[in-house]
């Protein structure tokens, strides 16, 4: 008995065909330029404050990112213009910033600056919130509470 | 009859009533974090996506793994390992997304290369290859064998991504549940409402995956059927026309 | 509430995803149940 096919099934579409092989390589390319360029650079995403001119990597004479909190009493905000001072470990640096910085921006947080240091102060072109992995339910004492121990 | 059963129906009501209960609770009920303002309700489908994600993807290297095992169930194990991977790539699909506008309200910026971010991302981009591979074959038993290799590899990315903030220094603060020390630093209402999330999430999932490992089944069966169906025609036109002669 | 368009957002394109994939799973399960028969359907 003859089984050939009498009608040639129409074949799939090459595009459909292909469209695998597409993604999976993109998927390929992707994950590589992923671990070469941003998973090697993002290891040790800042150092503390202390650590900057000392630690290996945190050389104050390029581009750092660098993480410490807020100082109390130390914000000021002058026309589109912020600065305060971080500290880590009992080190500071002071901080200054065009702009107003995004999030949940405060006294007493702990923020990464990106920047530059010059003459001992921290240019920064980027502030970013560090948030801690606490959650509390927002009332008056807990306001109070919050900004004492953030401060303490 | 379809892919639904009397099981997954239920599945599939208790789903929809727990994200109700979700749902009211997060926007009405909870209150607003200390620190963050009303964004912490961001949190309730952020965290559970994330974590269902990870099963997720557990659960297809456990299938991948029993398919090269249990060589007689090979297809079975197999589907449910697509299955699970599909809807595991939607939930972290869903939790870079909602991370991303979180991140936005509170860090001041949508993305940063930081290590929960970077692992975050690379462990989608793996699995939407796993799932592009799965396509590539139309072999169902070639395309179980190839796949569960990639899916046993893939998984061992779970532990480093959870454990990227702790590793690492990264922007993305440290699990405030799963954590290294055991404590829970969440209010009543917040943890259980996340709890609840985790719940609700858990069900869409198991009720997608039960669903779209049939479909599979379907899809699969549906290429033998047809084939066996155009036999069977051939065969009655053959033996019609032996009589005729 | 504040950032409410933040917020909504998040539930609605999580949630709105998930309920296009469970539609579009049902979908393809209907049309694909009435080209097989009951007895490949070791689930029914």
């Amino acid at each position: 008995m003859d089984l050939t096919p009498r009608h040639v099934p129409e074949p799939r579409r090459s595009s459909r065909r292909l469209l695998p092989v597409v993604v999976a390589v993109l998927a390929s390319v992707i994950g590589l330029v992923i671990v070469v360029m941003f998973l090697t650079s993002s290891i040790d995403y800042y150092c503390n404050v202390d650590e900057v001119g000392v630690r290996e990597g945190c050389d104050d004479t390029r581009r750092v990112r660098v993480q410490g909190s807020v100082d109390e009493g130390s914000l000021q905000s002058r026309a589109g213009n912020t600065s305060f001072v971080m500290s880590f470990n009992g080190v500071s640096l002071p901080v200054n910033y065009e702009g107003e910085p995004g999030g949940v921006f405060q006294e007493c947080i702990p923020v990464v600056a990106h920047g530059r240091i010059v003459d001992g102060v921290l240019l920064a072109t980027r502030i970013e919130v560090k948030h801690s992995n606490e959650y509390e339910a927002e009332n008056a004492d807990r306001l109070e509470e919050a900004e004492k121990s953030a401060c303490s | 009859m379809t892919t639904g059963t009397a099981t997954t129906r239920v599945i599939g009501w208790i789903a929809i009533l727990t994200t109700a209960w979700v749902v009211v609770s997060a926007f009405f009920l909870t209150p607003a974090d200390v620190i963050q303002g009303d964004s912490v309700r961001i949190m309730y489908v952020h965290v559970p996506t994330a974590w269902i994600a990870y099963l997720a993807f557990v659960i297809t290297a456990v299938a991948s793994g029993c398919s090269l095992v249990r060589k007689h169930r090979t297809l079975g194990f197999d589907r449910v390992a697509g299955a699970s991977a599909e809807v595991g790539v939607l939930f972290m699909a869903m939790t870079l997304i909602t991370g991303s506008l979180w991140g936005r309200l509170t860090w001041g910026t949508f993305w940063q290369w930081d290590p929960r971010l970077t692992t975050t991302l690379f462990l989608f981009v793996t699995y939407v290859g796993y799932l592009a591979i799965r396509r590539v074959d139309v072999d169902p038993v070639r395309r179980a064998r190839r796949s569960a290799v990639i899916a046993l590899l893939a998984v061992l990315e779970i532990p480093l991504v959870h454990f990227s903030v702790v590793l690492w220094r990264s922007l993305h603060q440290e699990a405030s549940v799963l954590n290294t020390d055991g404590d829970v630093r969440l209010d009543g209402l917040m943890l259980f409402t996340l709890f609840s999330g985790v719940v609700a999430f858990t069900l869409m999932f198991v009720w997608l995956v039960m669903h779209r490992q049939r479909l599979t089944a379907l899809s699969d069966v549906e290429r033998v059927v047809g084939l066996d169906a155009s036999i069977a025609a051939r065969r009655a036109e053959h033996a019609g026309g032996v009589r005729a002669t | 509430m504040k950032d409410l368009g933040f917020i909504l957002a998040s539930w609605i394109i999580t949630l709105g995803s998930i309920g296009v994939l469970a539609l579009v799973t049902v979908r393809r399960a209907r049309e694909l149940s009435s080209r097989v028969p009951d007895e490949h359907k070791p689930w029914v």
